[in-house]
């Protein structure tokens, strides 16, 4: 174990920075603040004990966004019902990751391009800001199928639509948010919260509520231990078949965040990681959660930033981070009581500008397929959620893939007794049409193939040797592949050797 | 020759419409027969979005402190002036769905029933006005609808709010209305008018505040003569009710939230 006092410390500053984004992101999945709280608490609690890394899990933007535009459709925000389709999300997020964890599925993540971990992320920071206006303007929530029907309907109704104070408050956040960086980069969430509490303070003190008809947090009803039991039965079950896709989707997304941050702690940092036991812990801490009142989270970027940047190394920070949070709710409720929802939102308005990085957007437009796989997925999430986007994302990654295996790296030299082709890359049905075009070009010429640095040949592709030699002894010309031992076995397997003059090396 | 084609019509049109009527009939007549009760609900295993929020509504009314504590200042609970959680007649019911939106002189606009509610937390409970779509502001108007079912569109339904007391020919008289307090109501509601456990303070920081119905006089007499002392409503005599009412009303509690703080401030400079 390291310094234990700098595990504290950095538990202390990861708590302070968890109790907005918790409360914001309870806000965004549509439940009661202190859901997002007790997710700060208990997901970043059974996450670091289970765990291996320094990791801060806990209350995810993408996965709190996901839980909101599943259940919505189901049930009024916030009410049981609602809540109770939430626990039963977050137990089947729990149990799907636990399936990862059991295929070793760890592996898949591989195959998602960083590209489209960058556009899934502005997706979502886009989302983000177009929810974080309804708070900050106090708009009553309209439904619009497109971002910008909405921006439309604000702009040409600003009069009747916006609320002078809740705006005031909300730019106050986010200049004091802006300007807070300039001095303190590491804080300025806390001093952007800290402005708009004060002028939310400023308005309510010259202001009664019945003039300004502000939100404001409210008080929280916080337990220690706020144990509850997810209600199953038949027709929760049913209804919840609809619940499925989306539970896949917020268990990939989960994952898929928490071991991007823990591969690059691994990579950076000499930490001691094991990447399925991170699955593992998050697996069983999402499906824990909906025990103790709380929702699925994910691994938080910002926040092991922090705690990487304040030296702790042990999963110790983010248990020590998880009481404080317990702590400080306790002290701060009174305070946070009269916190305007125009402040959390403005805190959520920067939380989300951040997710979209130009920097991202350069670095990828230095290759087209990676920056076609950002932009498609973050115009896709735009316009059609970040379900479809996460879909989109997924699957331009896997066939750019695809593309690039399926590419063969062939050299031909010819000479008078023939044409030497060598092949490097995996020989399978997907890459064959290469290999065709050049058997085609050099008709008629004995041939050889050098098989040495091909990583992979499957059964089509030995079915293709097997032709096209019979093609070519028809016209009086001769295969022959060079080959090593262990494509030898395999080749003599397929019953290649009876037809094709096979060279060991 | 067209007329008889259109008198066959005629018969098609109106047989079928007789025959949907005729089947849906006695549906329709289940659906009124069948109305649950809250205590049915509360025994049903499973409930869609809209009965739970009618549970949660109820819920809230009877348990305001543990189930809408977001939104809450005061010590008190829905069901303290809505009697039977809202179910009794004279004392406030909820049953009035049907009345709603309509202008009010309080505020001067017109209001729906949400902003109804939501006003109810920002006097009567002394806390935050909560949002339009908070979910204890959704539940409450569930159960507010389905008190409300049967009851006619617009029309005051009856026994609505608390009665009207006649004009008794005199002014109240706060100093009567403490002895009547004092032998009539402080053995529950205590002396200082702090309450005590299942009764509500009457007066003091966790009481209602001074922009509340319940703090003009009229509608508290009305109240106290119609339900108190609780169980034996009515015993008061009007001039009584109006003595006590006004007793209560130059009693300390919070102030009324439509005041500017800065003002108040302002004012209190000046003088």
């Amino acid at each position: 174990m390291g310094n234990w006092r700098t595990e504290i410390f950095a538990g202390f500053v990861g708590a302070i920075l968890v109790i907005p984004q918790g409360i914001t992101f309870a806000y965004l999945a549509g439940l009661q603040p202190e859901y997002g709280l007790y997710c700060a608490i208990f997901v970043t609690l059974f996450c670091s004990i289970l765990g291996t890394s320094s990791m801060m899990s806990g209350p995810n933007t993408a996965v709190a966004i996901l839980i909101g535009t599943a259940v919505l459709p189901l049930a009024g925000r916030g009410s049981p019902v609602y809540i109770d389709f939430v626990f039963l999300l977050c137990l089947m997020v729990g149990a799907i990751q636990l399936l990862f964890w059991l295929m070793r599925g760890a592996r898949i993540f591989q195959y998602l391009s960083p590209a489209a971990i960058s556009g899934i992320s502005a997706g979502a920071g886009f989302l983000i800001i177009m929810s974080s206006l309804d708070s900050i303007l106090d708009l009553s929530t309209f439904k619009t199928t497109f971002f910008y029907e909405k921006i439309y309907v604000i702009i040409s109704d600003a009069r009747d639509l916006v609320n002078p104070f809740s705006l005031f408050i909300g730019l106050c956040t986010i200049a004091g948010g802006y300007l807070g960086r300039r001095f303190s980069p590491r804080y300025f969430i806390i001093i952007a919260v800290t402005a708009g509490y004060l002028s939310g303070l400023l308005v309510a003190f010259i202001w009664p509520q019945p003039i300004t008809e502000l939100e404001y947090l409210g008080r929280m009803p916080l337990e220690w231990l706020p144990f509850s039991v997810p209600t199953i039965n038949m027709e929760y079950l049913m209804i919840s078949t609809k619940l499925i896709p989306y539970a896949i989707t917020i268990a990939f997304i989960g994952l898929a965040q928490s071991l991007v941050i823990v591969r690059e702690l691994k990579m950076e940092t000499d930490q001691d990681i094991n990447l399925d036991k991170e699955v593992y812990a998050q697996g069983l801490a999402n499906l824990l959660a909906p025990f103790f009142s709380s929702f699925a989270g994910a691994g938080s970027f910002n926040r092991t930033k922090a705690n990487q940047s304040l030296g702790a190394t042990t999963p110790f920070s983010g248990i020590a981070s998880a009481g404080f949070v317990l702590v400080l709710i306790t002290f701060l409720g009174p305070i946070l009581t009269y916190m305007p929802m125009a402040a959390m939102a403005g805190t959520l308005f920067i939380v989300g500008a951040d997710m979209i990085k130009w920097r991202d957007i350069k670095h990828y437009a230095k290759v087209r397929a990676e920056l076609v796989i950002y932009l498609a997925t973050f115009v896709s999430i735009m316009f059609f959620g970040l379900a479809t986007g996460v879909v989109v994302a997924v699957f331009l990654s896997v066939s750019v893939f695809m593309l690039r295996i399926s590419q063969l790296e062939l050299t031909v030299e010819s000479s008078d007794s023939g044409v030497l082709l060598k092949v490097k890359g995996a020989l399978f049905y997907a890459s064959l049409a290469h290999l065709t075009e050049r058997f085609h070009s050099h008709f008629g010429k004995n041939m050889t193939v050098d098989l040495q640095f091909t990583t992979h040949i499957d059964q089509s592709a030995v079915d293709f040797f097997i032709r096209e030699s019979k093609h070519m002894a028809a016209h009086g010309a001769r295969l022959t592949l060079l080959i090593n031992d262990k494509q030898g076995h395999f080749l003599k397997k397929l019953g290649a050797s009876s037809d094709i003059e096979l060279v060991a090396l | 020759m067209q007329n008889m084609t259109l008198f066959r019509k005629l018969i098609t049109v109106v047989s079928l419409i007789t025959a949907t009527s005729v089947l849906l009939m006695p549906s329709v007549v289940s659906a009124q027969q069948g109305q649950p009760t809250i205590e049915q609900l509360l025994q049903e295993p499973f409930l869609d979005d809209y009965y739970s929020n009618v549970v949660y509504g109820y819920e809230i009314i009877t348990d305001t402190q543990n189930n809408a504590s977001r939104y809450v200042g005061n010590s008190l609970n829905c069901s303290n002036c809505h009697l039977q959680a809202g179910t009794q007649k004279e004392a406030l019911p909820l049953n009035v769905a049907g009345m709603y939106p309509k202008w009010r002189a309080k505020n001067g606009k017109r209001n729906g029933i949400g902003l109804r509610i939501r006003e109810c937390f920002l006097y009567s409970m002394d806390g935050i006005m909560p949002p339009e779509d908070a979910p204890e502001v959704l539940a409450i108007s569930a159960y507010v609808s389905y008190l409300s079912q049967g009851q006619i569109m617009g029309a005051e339904p009856e026994g609505r709010g608390v009665p009207t007391l006649p004009d008794t020919g005199y002014d109240p008289n706060p100093a009567n209305g403490r002895a009547v307090y004092l032998e009539q109501c402080a053995s529950c509601h205590g002396v200082q008018g702090e309450g005590m456990a299942g009764m509500p303070p009457v007066w003091g920081l966790n009481s209602y505040n001074k922009g509340a119905g319940m703090n003009d006089i009229r509608e508290a007499a009305g109240f106290i003569w119609a339900n108190m002392p609780l169980g034996n409503g009515k015993s008061l005599s009007h001039q009584q009710a109006f003595d006590v009412s006004a007793y209560l009303n130059l009693q300390i509690r919070p102030s009324d939230p439509r005041d500017s703080k800065f003002l108040k401030l302002l004012e209190h400079l000046i003088n």
